[in-house]
């Protein structure tokens, strides 16, 4: 099949057809809703289940409930959204249980505006709801990787029993890019013996986050800490362009990153060393690569639409305060003409 | 005629009944009165930072939080003194899904404040997706109509009941085709020592897909088909019953609307309309809406 004209927020259900997704729960907010809209109108259609919940809060519940009968479900909302969803995510991590949320970032502090940023960061990496938890987080940029990653954030959820997050923004919801299809649908083979089937086989299979006991709950706090390791190691991924040689690296993800790449072509053209350097997993963040960068004498500019919220992660990798940042927010792209200005400092 | 309290220059659609409702409302308010709004075609339109079209107080918080809110300034209102109304005006989403259970707290602890509903029976803000208020086979964004779907499955939630069985004390049906009858529902609400309900039919020209200068005949075909009965209940008893003088089908309600437009179109339709004329049918022997 020839590559097809979708958006983004299309993408996203493609992916999770193909990926054997069977339970869509959404609640509407823009900029994230066509995923609800595409998952109501072909869900249904496949013989998979939506439901549009009435609340944030209800809808991520109702994920954690299919998701402990060992089913692959999907979430999608956005910002104020997502801070609704950070106590349910927090027992489904908690519980250990998989699934995908989508976060279709805007603008905020509070309600914000409609405009893409990506100052979901920290709730989505650093795991806004209570407890010692992390959600395993994939950076797409692209309409294609919005397919891909999805799919790919299933495969990582089960393999983990953890939630997982496909974290985009507003303008990868909304842009219109060719999209080749998935090879080939998934048919989930997986193990769901630890799961709930509501039959006296599985009856042992105790879905919950609660423990009394200190020491046993400190136990489960060690495994999960264990588990995030194993992550660490397993599944962390970065994309490079033009690092070779590279003296300055802008460090970017998602939407921001097709900018930076833009500007590290022209920093070259002007005779600057420059190379991106593109986190593809958020957690676990790729500090091997770049400690290894800096160790090279490389220096540093992250590029995101928040208030150095990568930056720190970036510091802490480079062993250094030195990193620069270029931010935008409200609603606001990067310009290439900021980060030039930033490279041309730092040069 | 006095100053409206809701400037003009906002951004509602031409032919939206929301802020006529608003109109309504603060004209028989008053200026001594505080507004508290959830995010929504009211909150966007009215109040893109830094304009406001209100000129009276009015705060803003997300979706599920504005009964909560308005309890917070209710609370602030009377330690202080002050004899000011408190209102909440918030669209159907906000009040029968994610903010029911605010609600149902405000209700119960028995603040004094009135609550407005202008209900377009959809999330029109975000696009057009099914709340628990889209009536019967309505076609929306989430409940798209098909092969397989008549649209939304399931008939519109019963929000003044809800009310009632709080022991809400002032409860009522109202809608913009019916300003008189509205603006007295409104001081008769902000006279009770309690918490009020007024649920206002705002038809929505985006999300109903109909014609911008039928916005008001729509909302009173509502009423004559017996679909949206005006109805007052004190105390949970009914005390007031608008009278249809001249009941219509309500097919002729629903072909003003592009919502309903397969209903009219498919073979099963019939079936479905009947079943619509039913349920005002019901309406009308519930509250001898026809002498």
């Amino acid at each position: 099949m020839p590559a097809q004209l979708v958006a983004g927020n299309s993408a996203v259900i493609i992916g999770a057809m193909y990926a054997g997704c069977d339970c869509f729960f959404g609640y509407p907010i823009t900029p994230a809703s066509e995923i609800l809209h595409e998952a109501s109108r072909f869900f249904p259609r496949a013989g998979r289940k939506f439901v549009q919940a009435e609340s944030e809060e209800a809808a991520i519940n109702m994920v954690y409930g299919a998701a402990g009968a060992g089913h692959r479900v999907l979430a999608a909302s956005s910002g104020p959204g997502m801070s609704l969803k950070q106590e349910g995510i927090s027992y489904i991590a908690g519980a250990e249980l998989p699934c995908v949320i989508v976060d279709i970032c805007r603008a905020g502090p509070g309600l914000g505006n409609i405009g893409p940023e990506q100052s979901d960061y920290n709730q989505a990496v650093k795991s806004g709801g209570h407890g010692c938890y992390n959600s395993i987080v994939l950076a797409p940029n692209s309409v294609q990787e919005m397919c891909d990653f999805t799919m790919k954030a299933f495969d990582l959820a089960f393999k983990y029993r953890n939630p997982a997050i496909v974290l985009a923004d507003g303008v990868l919801g909304h842009m219109v890019e060719p999209l080749n299809f998935p090879e080939e649908a998934v048919v989930p083979n997986i193990d769901t013996s630890w799961a709930v089937s509501g039959n006296s086989a599985t009856r042992h299979n105790l879905v919950t986050s609660i423990d009394l006991d200190f020491e046993e709950m400190e136990k489960h706090n060690l495994k999960l800490q264990a588990k995030y390791d194993r992550i660490k190691q397993n599944e962390t991924a970065w994309t490079g362009y033009r690092l070779e040689d590279a003296e300055i690296v802008l460090v970017s993800y998602g939407i921001s990153s097709r900018i930076a790449r833009s500007a590290v072509d022209r920093a070259r053209r002007e005779g600057m060393k420059a190379g991106l350097f593109r986190p593809l997993t958020l957690f676990p963040f790729p500090e091997a690569g770049i400690r290894e960068l800096s160790e090279k004498g490389c220096r540093f500019i992250s590029v995101e639409m928040s208030n150095g919220m990568m930056r720190e992660d970036v510091r802490r990798a480079a062993g250094t305060e030195d990193v620069g940042l270029v931010a935008r927010y409200g609603g606001n792209l990067i310009r290439m003409d900021q980060i030039m200005d930033k490279i041309r400092e730092v040069a | 005629m006095e100053k409206s309290l809701l400037a003009p220059g906002h951004r509602a659609c031409a032919g939206c009944a929301m802020p006529t409702t608003i109109k309504l409302v603060l004209d028989a308010a008053g200026p001594n009165t505080i507004v508290a709004s959830p995010t929504g075609c009211l909150e966007v339109t009215t109040t893109p930072f830094p304009e406001s079209a209100w000129c009276v107080p009015w705060i803003h918080s997300l979706f599920e939080n504005p009964a909560a809110v308005a309890s917070g300034v209710e609370l602030m209102v009377k330690r202080r003194g002050h004899d000011t109304n408190v209102i909440v005006i918030g669209g159907d989403g906000s009040t029968f899904d994610i903010g029911m259970g605010s609600n149902s707290g405000m209700f119960e602890r028995g603040h004094k404040i009135l609550y407005v509903c202008y209900d377009n029976e959809a999330y029109m803000n975000t696009g057009v997706q099914r709340s628990g208020s889209t009536p019967f086979c309505a076609n929306t964004t989430t409940t798209p109509w098909g092969k397989e779907s008549l649209g939304n499955p399931r008939p519109k939630k019963d929000m003044p009941a809800i009310a009632i069985a709080h022991r809400v004390p002032y409860v009522a049906t109202a809608s913009i085709a019916y300003p008189v009858d509205l603006r007295r529902k409104v001081k008769r609400a902000l006279q009770v020592n309690g918490p009020s309900y007024i649920q206002v039919n705002a038809p929505c020209i985006t999300g109903w897909t109909f014609e911008a200068g039928i916005m008001v005949e729509i909302s009173r075909l509502a009423v004559e088909t017996g679909l949206w009965p005006l109805v007052e209940w004190v105390n949970g008893e009914v005390t007031e019953v608008k009278k249809i003088r001249m009941l219509k089908p309500v097919d002729e309600y629903l072909k003003t609307q592009g919502r309903y437009r397969h209903l009219f179109k498919r073979p099963d339709g019939a079936a479905i309309l009947k079943q619509i004329q039913d349920m005002a049918d019901a309406n009308i022997a519930k509250y001898q809406l026809v002498d």
